[in-house]
Order: C-alpha cells, then structure tokens, then sequence
C-alpha cells in the first residue's frame, strides 16, 4: 500500500515543483477532472471492501469518467449552458454515497469482529 | 493484491496528485498580480515617486510656513498673511488675472475651393473637451477660451446646438486660445505632433499655434458653485 502513497506524494511535488498554471477558460475542465478522479478512488476503495475490486474496471472508469466529465464542461462551453455543474453534481452525489458506504462497510467489519470476539 | 494492480494504482495516484497540485496552484495564484518590470522601470518608478516625496515635502514646508506666520505676527500682518494666501488660491483657481508665457491657438475655419454651399465649421463641445484635455496632458497650467477662462467647474456644453464655455457661448469662429505652460514650446511640439489636428481638419478647421512670451488669462468672474463641495475631513 505504500507504493500508490509515495506515487501521490511524487505527483503532488512535480505539480508543484513544475509551476504549470492552467489558464481560466480551461479551469473548468481541471477542476471536473478532479472531481472524477475523487470519484472514482473512493469507488475503487468502496469495491475493494466489497470484494469486487477490478483493475481494469478501476482504470477504465478512472480515464472514461474524466474524459466524460471533460466532454461534458466542453459541449457546456460550446452551448452556453453551465453544464459542468452538472457532472459536479453527480461527481458530488456519487462521493458522498461512496464515502457512506464504506463507511459502513468499515464500522460494519469492526463490529462484527467485536461481536466475534464475544 | 498484485503486482501489476499496484503499479497500475501507483499510476493514477500520481496523476491525482499532479492535477490536485497544478489545481491548487491555479486557484491560489489567480489574484497574485506578477511584477514584471525590469530594473529600468523600477528606477524610473523610483524616481517620479521620489520627486512626488519631494513636491510634498515643499508643499508641506509652505504651509508651515504660513502657519508659522500666523503664530508670529500682530494682528495686523496677520490679516495680511490672510489676504496674501487669498489671493494666492484664487489666483491658483482662475479667480485673477494670470500672465505668463505660453502658447496661443487659434482655430480658424478652413475653405475648400470649389465645394459648393459648405457650411461654416463649428467647435463642437467633444472636439474642444478633446482638446482641452490633451493640452491638460501636455502640461497646459491655465487655459483661457475667447474670454472664458477655465477653472476646475468649467463645463464645456452643447446648448441648442452650440459650444456654451461657462454657460456663455464660443461664438463663431476664428477662436482664440490661450495656454499657459510651463515650457511652451514643448507643449507647442507635442500639440503639433498631436492626433487632435487631424480631427479639427476633418471638421473643416485648422488650429495654428503661437508661442508668446506674454499672454494674459482673463478672471473668472462669474461665484464658483460650491455647495456640493464638503470640507475635508482634517
């Protein structure tokens, strides 16, 4: 598990380290993407509680949900319609049932070890 | 968990990680305005502000002055400190007569031959508060317009379709105006150079420039209008 870790820690350094700044017509995009990618982490920890973890379906869903997501703010842009609060939202709904679940999932398991150790 | 699934892992945490860092990057930046001048720049910055300290400073050192002398004097030099500073600040406003060197513009009508039934040409009030404030750009310290002179109040308006200069009309053309300048000549450059011309020749006018050595300003001598002025909190 410390491999993932020390990768974040590489990624964050290099983000900052490189100074990019991204211009603010294309903010929009960088923060949805973002999102996506809290979305799909919490989904890849959740399945891997519920045991249904797959890489495959982690990574595909991780690119797929911010090109979507991306395709979205872009078709927004193009119509004039804010339509990038759209994907925020169900990006948004989407982390905080994740993150109720394994919640859940968690005080579930710690119980239940109680219990069996009753 | 396998091997590759903790390389694959490791991938996309290290691209969360450099999108979050470039993300929060973007929006603590944003309002950072970045100085860009270079060492030229910031001398010359250096200087007008220095010599904006200096101005100052010689302001402040009059009025203690002035001040000094109230203190000092009988009640009778006082009255006269009084009526010295009176009279400086309404010479300074365009209360008094005002001689100096300066520029003199006169803007005359120009004919075409041969275009039939032209129209005698017209200072109009944008054309003429263009002028006036490029002349206000290039360092015009009193300005005189005909007989008019202007003050800080002085509004240049279209009344019924002509130029009213103190709620008096320009008149016809040819009309005089006169500049008083710290370095005439200089101004006298800068308005040749000027883009205003041009625009006066489009509206059939010329303005041709004098440089004299003695002009008189005539007073404002109509009562300023100051009940929306409030006395400066101090």
């Amino acid at each position: 598990m410390w491999l993932p870790l020390l990768f974040l820690i590489i990624g964050v350094t290099l983000g900052i380290l490189t100074d990019i700044r991204i211009p603010d017509a294309y903010s929009d995009y960088l923060s949805i993407a973002v999102l996506a990618a809290f979305d799909t982490l919490l989904g890849g920890i959740r399945a891997q509680l519920e045991k249904t973890f797959d890489d495959t379906v982690f990574l595909t869903g991780f690119f797929f949900n911010i090109t979507l997501a991306a395709l979205l703010a872009f078709l927004g842009v193009q119509l004039g319609v804010d339509l990038y609060l759209a994907a925020v939202f169900a990006f948004g709904v989407r982390l905080f049932r994740n993150l109720a679940i394994v919640r859940r999932i968690v005080i579930d398991q710690k119980l239940l070890t109680k219990f069996r150790k009753k | 968990m396998k091997r590759r699934t903790q390389w694959l892992l490791s991938t996309v945490f290290l691209l969360i990680g450099f999108m979050v860092a470039v993300q929060f990057q973007t929006t603590s930046h944003e309002t950072e305005m970045r100085d860009t001048r270079d060492v030229w720049e910031v001398r010359e910055d250096l200087k007008t502000q220095q010599e904006h300290q200096q101005d100052l400073l010689e302001k402040i050192a009059g009025a203690d002055q002035t001040i000094e002398n109230y203190e000092k004097q009988t009640s009778r030099e006082q009255v006269e400190t009084l009526k010295d500073s009176i009279e400086y600040l309404e010479k300074k406003i365009g209360l008094q007569k005002k001689k100096g060197a300066g520029v003199e513009l006169t803007i005359r009508p120009i004919f075409e031959e041969g275009v039939a039934g032209q129209e005698y040409p017209s200072v109009s009030p944008h054309l003429l508060s263009r002028l006036l404030n490029e002349l206000n750009t290039y360092g015009a310290e009193d300005i005189s317009i005909g007989n008019e002179r202007l003050t800080n109040l002085s509004p240049v308006r279209d009344v019924n379709g002509s130029t009213y200069v103190n709620n008096r009309p320009i008149g016809s053309l040819p009309l005089t105006i006169r500049v008083l300048a710290e370095d005439p000549e200089k101004l006298q450059d800068r308005m040749k150079a000027s883009p205003t011309q041009d625009i006066f020749n489009i509206d059939n006018m010329e303005i041709v420039f004098e440089v004299k050595e003695q002009l008189v300003l005539p007073k404002y001598d109509d009562p300023l209008h100051l009940e929306i002025l409030e006395e400066a909190g101090g």
